[in-house]
């Protein structure tokens, strides 16, 4: 094999899913060598079809069907998918894409998110495209984006809080505790206190440090959260914003922010002051960015804006109050931190508010498309996937795939992890959504008789090559190429009076990180000569309908 | 018990045993877990026997307790939550009688088994030479020099390549079909009397798969040694077992030797699962026939034939009582069932379910996608 060519792909007019020369490359960490598992693909659907793609584990073929989906982006080559490129589009335009192009992955449990409801699972795709179609992007596309800085943020903080919290509070206890006996002390009414009390004194300082500590947490929270939960829910809560109203405020919060950090700046003195401007500094830099934010991307302004001031207004009031004499900096230190703490639980409260509405207005289509799949929706819709067989959950996966009614769904091994009675169910469902919705299929497996059950069309892969293209009926009448052959005798017969003749061959592929020359299989092919060696076969047809890329088809006119 | 310290672990055991002396007898073994829903009999009253040289497939979807019988022949489970009751014995030696010291003694020399995942079976940190060799050192006592040449020597009899260099290599370094042959290759060191094999090529690719499969029926008939192979794919055994055991819900359905069972199959359980199965002589975009449902849990007592609800065949009486395991024409096949497959009590039993529109005209079950 290890053809390239594209004799096999049909006008693109007449095409709804097309990849040309695609081509995924790994690199080695650090060694410059590079893993070549997919080297100039073509694959081409026409529309309400079923392409096989099959071959030994290492082939490229589950790699083929993620470079289509672009996870990750393929090393070189196009792939069309109804007449877009899709390599050269961004990542939110491609995301963009996603409704249409949907996977159905070989391993149902851990596809599916152990710790979330059948509910949310299935509605998750149809909750995220309706925020997107009213200009308010759903928290979970939010986190995708913002999602490495607040989990590092949130690992960092998290913790320290955890501890820092009762720490605090056990402090504040024997400071108020030290102070009454201290004074006690003072009047001599219990003497013997004199002493402990030099050391109760600790505890004021180890109060102050921790309070300290908490704050400077906050502080990190704002900049890693803020930028997160209050402009999702903000944008949830209130909709569409005009640019022009979220602009004025974005404006209005910068200069508050600002006018805040100058005002406060030198009202402490000593370790406390740094403390609260680092607080300060981490708010006022969220509103600032918000601003940047809507001024570079002004659809998105209203909801920033607003966002902004909301934030801003907030914190000012806190600061303004830092800004009075008489008021203990301590207490200000501690309103600080509970204002924080509430706008942080108001907030979560508005999203699981939203979250429920738009939860309950999916219900209905989710439990049509669980009764498409074969599933309860009165047992299922809040039971978690590992309480389902992995028949079930692939039925799950199924209805998730298939809720945005997706033109093309790329099935990477759907049934390979399943028990033959079960991979017959799976099978026939898929069949039966595929009329019913009139889906384009690329299904990906390792076994024979599942491919030629599905399929439309067979592509054979080798080492990150196609060997042959051809319809099922006649690849597995007359295989092609040798490689074809081989496969096709090693399949098991469940019947004890065929013989089972494996073509003897190397046991294990070469290595794709550095792959024979001219044709990849020659190293294990029974008919391979020097030819084979030295110049890479092109696809071409050599019965109707019928593509190989070999110099010595077992088909055809050139077969002996 | 004697342990051969001398059998040779390449050539396997001497053929001047008698060849007809069961190695393997399970007698009415059950085996029931402890769970929070009650107690679940995951086997339930199995008894076959095997002599050597023959080769058993135990066929069954998942949760049918292939496996555990397996385990429980090995005495492998846990002994928190589990009671075994039952008698098997391996080669005279009563498994079930035997303390912890001595069936370590009895794994490796006695019975040995292959499991279904290759990696999960190896140590990731020991080097594959020292694996092979760790079971002849124990139970051989044989030099580190002596372990290392014949485990050289195992690695080139299941098909290694280069196994020189493989000996230092880590589990990590070789493909999937590669670790099953060093895992086989441990399971055949010490040159056992039986070999259980579990699943051993379903995590793997087909043209891997006839390759282990061929690997494993050599290594069989080459050492005259008894194999167990469980599998849910029919197609597995057909080629490479002389006897089949067809498992569900923790009973055998039906025991024959291959070629009958695939020929005459009586159980309506055997015929549903070989009709799922998708054969490359169907052309493509063939419905498969399915076995609607799931097998049922085994908590609690279970009345009338286990597999009824998903039966194209069942009538009522199925439902009130359990079938007996009944002889066939065959010698050594017997089957479980009131309505057998190709029977005219079968024949009258599917045209009653038509009528009665249980089934569909085309034979199908109702409701059923």
């Amino acid at each position: 094999m290890a053809g390239t060519g594209k004799a096999h792909l049909r006008d693109p007019e007449q095409t709804l899913l097309r990849a040309e020369d695609l081509v995924v490359e790994f690199p080695i960490g650090g060694t410059g060598a590079k893993v070549h598992a997919v080297s100039g693909i073509s694959i081409d659907l026409v529309e309400g079809e079923t392409l096989g793609l099959v071959g030994e584990s290492g082939c490229g073929k589950s790699t083929t069907g993620k470079a289509i989906m672009a996870i990750p982006k393929p090393t070189s080559g196009s792939i069309k998918l109804d007449q877009v490129e899709l390599t050269s589009l961004d990542d939110e335009s491609l995301r963009r894409t996603r409704p249409v192009l949907q996977m159905i992955f070989q391993d149902p449990i851990s596809a599916l998110n152990p710790r979330r409801t059948v509910r949310d699972i299935i509605a998750e795709p149809l909750v995220v495209w309706w925020e997107e179609e009213e200009g308010r992007p759903a928290t979970s596309v939010l986190f995708e984006r913002y999602g490495r800085l607040f989990q590092r943020v949130a690992g960092v903080i998290t913790k320290p809080l955890h501890y820092l919290m009762p720490l605090a509070f056990a402090a504040l206890v024997l400071w108020i505790v030290s102070e009454a006996v201290e004074q006690r002390a003072w009047e001599g009414a219990l003497g013997w206190t004199q002493v402990p009390a030099q050391i109760i004194g600790f505890p004021v300082l180890a109060a102050l440090v921790a309070i300290g500590a908490v704050l400077l947490a906050m502080g990190l929270l704002w900049l890693g959260l803020g930028f997160i939960v209050p402009f999702g829910v903000v944008s949830k809560v209130l909709g569409k914003v005009s640019p022009a109203v979220g602009l004025a405020a974005a404006a209005f919060a910068t200069a508050t922010a600002v006018f805040m950090v100058w005002r406060t700046w030198n009202s402490f003195t000593g370790w406390p002051a740094w403390v609260l401007r680092f607080h300060l500094i981490g708010i006022a830099a969220v509103v600032v960015a918000w601003f940047v934010a809507s001024l570079l991307k002004p659809s998105r302004a209203g909801a920033s804006g607003i966002a902004a001031a909301l934030v801003a207004v907030v914190a000012l009031q806190a600061f303004y109050l830092a800004g009075l004499d008489g008021v203990p900096k301590l207490g200000v230190f501690v309103l600080s931190a509970v204002i924080d703490l509430v706008l942080f639980r108001l907030v979560r409260k508005q999203a699981a508010v939203r979250a429920e509405e738009l939860r309950a207005r999916a219900e209905p289509k989710v439990r049509e498309m669980l009764e498409t799949v074969g599933i309860n929706p009165d047992t299922a819709l809040d039971r978690k996937p590992y309480e389902f067989s992995g028949g079930q959950a692939q039925r799950l996966s199924i209805a998730r795939a298939l809720i945005l009614d997706p033109k093309v769904i790329i099935c990477d091994e759907p049934v390979s992890a399943l028990d033959v009675s079960v991979q017959a169910q799976i099978l026939n469902l898929l069949e039966e959504m595929k009329a019913r919705y009139g889906l384009t299929l690329v299904f990906i497996a390792h076994d024979l008789a599942v491919v030629k059950n599905v399929s439309d069309r067979v592509a054979v892969m080798y080492l990150g090559k196609i060997c042959e293209v051809a319809r099922p009926d006649e690849l597995f009448a007359n295989p092609a190429h040798p490689y074809s052959q081989l496969l096709l005798s090693a399949i098991p017969h469940p019947d004890p009076l065929i013989e089972a003749h494996v073509t003897q061959v190397a046991a294990d592929l070469p290595s794709p990180v550095d792959p024979p020359s001219g044709c990849r299989f020659r190293t294990r092919c029974p008919l391979a000569q020097e030819r084979c060696a030295s110049e890479e076969p092109e696809i071409r047809e050599v019965a109707p309908e019928q593509f190989v890329a070999c110099h010595f088809p077992l088909v055809g006119e050139a077969a002996q | 018990m004697s342990y051969t310290n001398g059998s040779d672990p390449i050539g396997g055991v001497s053929d001047t045993v008698d060849d007809h002396a069961p190695v393997l007898v399970v007698k009415n073994l059950t085996t029931t877990f402890a769970t929070p829903r009650g107690p679940l009999t995951a086997v339930d009253d199995v008894s076959f026997t095997l002599r050597r040289g023959t080769a058993l497939g135990i066929v069954g979807e998942s949760g049918s307790g292939k496996s555990v019988t397996a385990r429980s022949i090995m005495r492998l489970l846990p002994k928190s939550n589990v009671t075994t009751t039952g008698e098997v014995s391996i080669n005279g030696i009563d498994m079930m009688a035997l303390s912890a010291k001595e069936l370590r003694a009895m794994w490796g020399p006695e019975v040995a088994m292959v499991f279904q995942d290759p990696l999960g079976s190896l140590n990731p940190v020991m080097r594959i030479g020292d694996q092979v060799a760790e079971g002849l050192r124990i139970h051989h006592k044989v030099s580190r020099k002596e372990a290392r040449a014949t485990a050289l020597q195992l690695l080139r009899s299941v098909g290694i390549p280069s196994p020189q260099t493989r000996l230092d290599e880590y589990p990590h370094q070789l493909s999937g079909g590669m670790r099953q042959r060093v895992v086989i290759a441990i399971a055949l060191s010490c040159g056992p009397k039986l070999l259980i094999a579990d699943e051993p090529t379903t995590a793997l690719d087909v043209t891997v798969q006839a390759q282990i499969l061929d690997l494993l029926s050599d290594q069989q008939s080459e050492r005259h040694m008894p194999l167990v192979l469980i599998t849910h794919d029919l197609g597995v055994v057909a080629g490479r077992t002389q006897e089949v055991i067809v498992m569900y819900a923790g009973r055998i359905m039906e025991r024959a030797r291959t070629p009958v069972l695939f020929r005459d199959m009586k159980m309506p359980y055997t015929e549903a699962l070989f009709r799922s199965i998708p054969k490359v002589e169907y052309p493509s975009h063939t419905k498969l026939a399915i076995i609607p449902g799931r097998p049922p849990t085994m908590v609690g007592a279970v009345r009338g034939c286990r597999f009824a609800p998903r039966c194209r065949y069942a009538q009522s009486r199925c439902v009130e009582e359990e079938p007996e395991l009944t002889p066939a024409v065959d010698r050594d096949h017997v089957y479980r069932c009131f309505y057998p497959v190709g029977t005219p009590e079968g024949e009258q039993a599917l045209e009653i379910n038509r009528s009665n529109g249980r089934l569909t005209p085309e034979g199908e079950l109702v409701g059923v996608s």
